[in-house]
């Protein structure tokens, strides 16, 4: 086997990142969709603000509807799935048939989700095959570089939205924390400044949400 | 015997789960479509098998021969088996080959070559694909799946495992390989058979690359690795066709090729799989002549058998054609996929005069056969068997030896009134069992 080419490199931590996209706002859509039942019909304001995307949804259930399902919507999750897709799809050499099976049934069953009478029932499925997918990545994939690369991207992604949800300070920095090993892991060139001033920010008694943010996106660039 | 029949839906639901599909382009839009699995198989027994593979190894050393000979010496030219206007007015012949000799002798590694049965049971050989043939990743994938939805089917009946394609391409490869690592060259994930570069790299250990990854320096060809090393490649199993190989070479508005990639492989510095110019081969006016290749090359008798083709070139054969136009298919030598296939009878008398003025002016660009009543072969549909056409690709690979795998990929039409398999135009598939007694 040779070695990782740069496309592949960055194939690998996109997928990584819109995998953890999808992941974490499928939870965030889930718990905002049981608030809109019957405690706040227009939380979906809130989420918009919180995910820092524009509010071009006309009611909740318009929310529902398109920020779920729609491929129009750069930023539904079902656009955030289909670039995890598009990035697993041209890996396969790499994570295998067995490991990107589960980013195309996640594909199937929010297709499913998005015509079922139970909606929240059917996206739990979505969730499960994220889960079995960063299993089967730990259980079937042997380079510890590609790996690597992968996680890392998934650890960028958490910290990323949870920098934009201001979540809970200890939330943050525990999950900057899981993020390092993964930086070193991937061998990726790390703007070595950026992640600097990105612990300075975050390790703050203060912590600086936005200057945190804005160093995480320049870790990479280098 | 348990039914591998009943598992058909489960065994299409896995390989939707993995992956297993084609593009194609309707409306200039791309989509990715299931290739459709019938669960009842094609099977072939021990003793026909060995006919087959005796002839196929026959018929691919010749075209090996040939494709040698064509781009050197071309005695078979000038000895005059073949009319030059059959070689140079060819489009796969590229005259940017001449005088190159693919290394170890062999230009065609991997020859798909497309058979059906006669209702009498004599197997016909349709056409040879000499260029990037596609399909064995099928076949493979599906038996893996049908194994695991009926081990009792696997169990009672003696059917030879087909899943070595991986390590015999694998080998195919190393055979030739020049020194450095084996890539798959695919012109990327729009490609109609992406599924199958993607899972051949996985499966044969191979680097899955696209031409914007390699480069050539000082007659090397390199891919970079992410920390910006060079890692030199030694054979490329090439998924794109010859005129978008190397701008530099071909087609110069090229965009998904290597530049320099072919002097690379003049110099013998890497391998490719399969040779550039290799088309001229599998054209379908020289089709014609490959039992006259085996005589001339082999001293044998070919083996298999060509259907019954005229070429309109020869006047004998113009008069053959036009007497029997109603009862004959005409093909036209530039298009593939199923494409510009005619049957005579299916004509309107207006089409029917057109295309015999085409013919008469442009004799060299069609060939036509008799229309040979090929065997059906069962298909589940609506929960009933129902019969259809359907061919059999054979991959034979030709590394230190010549090897026919001993599977296939079986296409079956799904319209019950069209004779055209091809997945591009709504077949499906079947494994290929061959029983090993």
């Amino acid at each position: 086997m040779g070695v990782i080419t740069v496309d592949k490199a960055d194939h690998l931590y996109w997928l990584g990142r819109y995998s953890e996209r999808v992941y974490t706002t499928l939870k965030l859509y889930c718990d905002g969709y049981d608030s809109m039942l019957d405690a706040d019909e227009d939380f979906y304001k809130k989420l918009c603000v919180m995910l820092d995307i524009p509010n071009i949804y006309t009611s909740r259930d318009d929310f529902l509807q398109r920020y779920g399902y729609d491929r129009q919507d750069y930023n539904s999750i079902i656009s955030n799935l289909t670039r995890a897709y598009d990035n697993a799809i041209v890996m396969r050499d790499e994570i295998g048939t067995e490991t990107l099976g589960y980013i195309q049934m996640a594909v199937y069953s929010m297709d499913a989700a998005s015509v079922s009478s139970a909606p929240m029932i059917q996206l739990q499925k979505v969730v499960d095959h994220l889960l079995a997918f960063w299993g089967c990545v730990d259980d079937q994939i042997d380079g510890y570089c590609i790996r690597g690369i992968m996680k890392f991207g998934k650890r960028v992604e958490r910290l990323d939205l949870y920098l934009r949800f201001h979540m809970d300070p200890n939330e943050v920095r525990r999950t900057y924390r899981r993020m390092l090993p993964r930086a070193r892991e991937s061998q990726l060139p790390i703007n070595q400044t950026a992640m600097d001033a990105l612990k300075r920010y975050i390790e703050a008694p203060e912590m600086d949400y936005e200057g945190a943010l804005s160093a995480l996106l320049e870790i990479l660039n280098v | 015997m348990h039914d591998i029949c009943k598992e058909a839906d489960a065994i299409n639901e896995q390989l939707a789960r993995y992956g297993v599909k084609f593009g194609i382009y309707k409306n200039g839009e791309f989509r990715e479509q299931l290739f459709p699995f019938d669960a009842i198989p094609r099977i072939i027994d021990a003793e026909e098998f060995e006919y087959l593979e005796k002839g196929l190894k026959q018929r691919v050393t010749a075209l090996n021969c040939f494709l040698q000979d064509i781009y050197t010496d071309k005695k078979i030219v000038k000895d005059g088996v073949i009319p030059p206007e059959f070689v140079y007015a060819s489009s796969g012949y590229l005259p940017q080959c001449e005088g190159v000799r693919a290394p170890k002798g062999v230009a065609s590694h991997i020859s798909g070559i497309d058979l059906v049965q006669a209702k009498d049971g004599t197997w016909y050989i349709l056409e040879d694909n000499l260029r990037v043939p596609s399909g064995a990743s099928y076949p493979l994938i599906a038996r893996g799946l049908c194994r695991r939805a009926s081990p009792e089917t696997f169990r009672e009946r003696k059917i030879v495992d087909n899943r070595d394609y991986a390590q015999l391409l694998r080998r195919t490869m190393d055979h030739v390989n020049a020194g450095g690592d084996n890539v798959i060259l695919t012109p990327g994930r729009y490609n109609a058979a992406f599924f199958e570069h993607s899972y051949l790299a996985e499966l044969t250990g191979s680097v899955l690359v696209t031409g914007s990854d390699l480069f050539v320096e000082d007659d090397i060809l390199y891919y970079n690795g992410m920390g910006g090393e060079k890692r030199r490649v030694g054979a490329v199993y090439r998924r794109i066709s010859d005129e978008y190989l190397d701008p530099m070479n071909f087609l110069p508005e090229s965009v998904i090729g290597v530049p320099h990639i072919f002097d690379v492989f003049k110099k013998g510095n890497v391998a490719i799989i399969n040779a550039p110019g290799n088309g001229v081969a599998d054209d379908k006016g020289i089709y014609y002549f490959v039992p006259k290749m085996v005589q001339y090359y082999l001293g044998e008798e070919c083996i298999t058998h060509n259907a019954p083709t005229y070429l309109p070139y020869y006047p004998e054969d113009m008069k053959y054609v036009l007497d029997k136009f109603d009862e004959i298919v005409i093909k036209d030598v530039a298009e593939a996929g199923g494409y510009g296939v005619v049957f005579g009878n299916k004509l309107t008398k207006a089409e029917k005069e057109n295309l015999i003025a085409l013919i008469k002016a442009e004799p060299r660009r069609f060939i036509a056969q008799d229309v040979i009543d090929f065997i059906d072969i069962d298909i589940m549909e609506n929960g009933e068997r129902v019969p259809r056409k359907a061919d059999l690709r054979a991959f034979v690979l030709t590394g230190e030896d010549v090897t026919v795998w001993k599977s296939g990929l079986t296409r079956f039409s799904r319209n019950p009134d069209s004779f055209i398999v091809n997945s591009s135009q709504g077949g499906g598939f079947k494994d290929t069992w061959v029983l090993s007694r």
